[in-house]
């Protein structure tokens, strides 16, 4: 997973038991704890052939990104599973997106089309509980076009900033 | 479990002396919170007994037992959720586990495939007793 770079957001005091496994989040939960300031994570799971190559390329253009975004390199957005979207967000993102290929142009063939299935199904599953579904969204870029990346996360760090904080247990 | 009439209609067939054994009428135990909704059982079932739905029931993933990737699941959308879940949602055409998988016991000729198939070993075959003779005789 995304490891000790999620962060918890906005200390809820039941934060207590998240940041006991990150020692990271921990010390800054320790300090007294500010409501959501606004601050925000999200969790963009990128597909190593396309949107991570292109946040590469929007890098080196020096296109900034907001600086709510986590990026974590996957193989291929067929790899990303319905349990590492929802533990993302039940430690601490406050919303994930999959970045993946153009619909057809996936280097196996079909990993963008599982995903965009398992977006919805997580999609399905939030809705479920009551939770906002857009905290969870599946886009597509191709490799060589830095600037829809650059757009996709932006695009996904204001639809998660208008949403009201994510209570967790 | 009593034989189904399929299992009683098999059984009535044989000849009184072959020993009724494991593989014909067996009892069928399924265990839900094993399952994982992958729908082998239900491809390998002859008689359409057990079918894959298109829909999953959320509360199957609070039960998981939870050192499971299902009960990971279900630990982390109860930590997020804003109430208890809505029983049944659709699931998508390629996410091909996390389906309810639905028994019919009627229709269950107690053969035991689904049970050998399970990747998680979530059914159980038991073997039946078989009153042989006398339920040869009532349905014959
Ligand atoms: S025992 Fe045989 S008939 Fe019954 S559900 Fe399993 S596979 Fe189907
Ligand atoms: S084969 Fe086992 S795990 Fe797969 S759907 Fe059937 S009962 Fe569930």
């Amino acid at each position: 997973m995304s490891g000790a770079r999620v962060e918890a957001p906005a200390a809820k005091p039941a934060g207590a038991k998240n940041s006991a496994a990150k020692p990271g989040a921990a010390k800054r939960g320790g300090k007294a704890v500010t409501p959501n300031t606004g601050e925000r994570t999200i969790v963009a799971f990128c597909c190593s052939e396309c949107a991570y190559a292109a946040a590469d390329a929007a890098a080196n253009a020096r296109a900034s990104l907001p600086p709510t975004v986590r990026l974590v390199l996957m193989p291929c957005t067929g790899r990303v599973s319905p349990l590492h979207l929802l533990s993302a967000l039940a430690d601490g993102a406050d919303g994930a997106m999959v970045a993946g290929c153009l619909e057809g142009q996936c280097h196996y063939r079909e990993g963008n089309f599982q995903a965009i299935d398992r977006v919805a199904f997580v999609q399905r599953l939030l809705e479920s509980v009551g939770v906002e579904p857009e905290r969870v969204r599946m886009f597509t870029m191709s490799a060589g076009d830095p600037p829809r990346f650059v757009a996709a996360v932006r695009e996904m760090d204001r639809v998660i900033g208008s949403l009201p904080p994510l209570g967790r247990a | 479990m009593p034989l189904t009439h399929r299992g009683r209609e098999i059984v009535g067939r044989l000849p009184h002396d072959v020993a009724i054994g494991r593989g014909i009428g067996c009892e069928i135990v399924r265990h839900e919170e094993l399952c994982v909704g992958c729908g082998t059982c239900a491809k390998n079932c002859p008689s359409g007994a057990s079918r894959r739905g298109d829909t999953f029931d959320v509360n199957q993933l609070l039960s998981a037992p939870a050192d499971s990737r299902r009960g990971a699941l279900g630990a982390a959308l109860q930590r997020i959720a804003r109430h208890a879940p809505a029983r049944v949602i659709a699931v998508p055409e390629r996410v091909t586990v996390f389906r309810t998988i639905f028994y019919d016991e009627e229709e269950c000729l107690g053969c035991g495939a689904c049970a050998r198939n399970c990747p998680v070993e979530a059914i159980e075959a038991r073997p039946a007793v078989v009153p042989a003779a006398p339920a040869a005789e009532s349905t014959s």
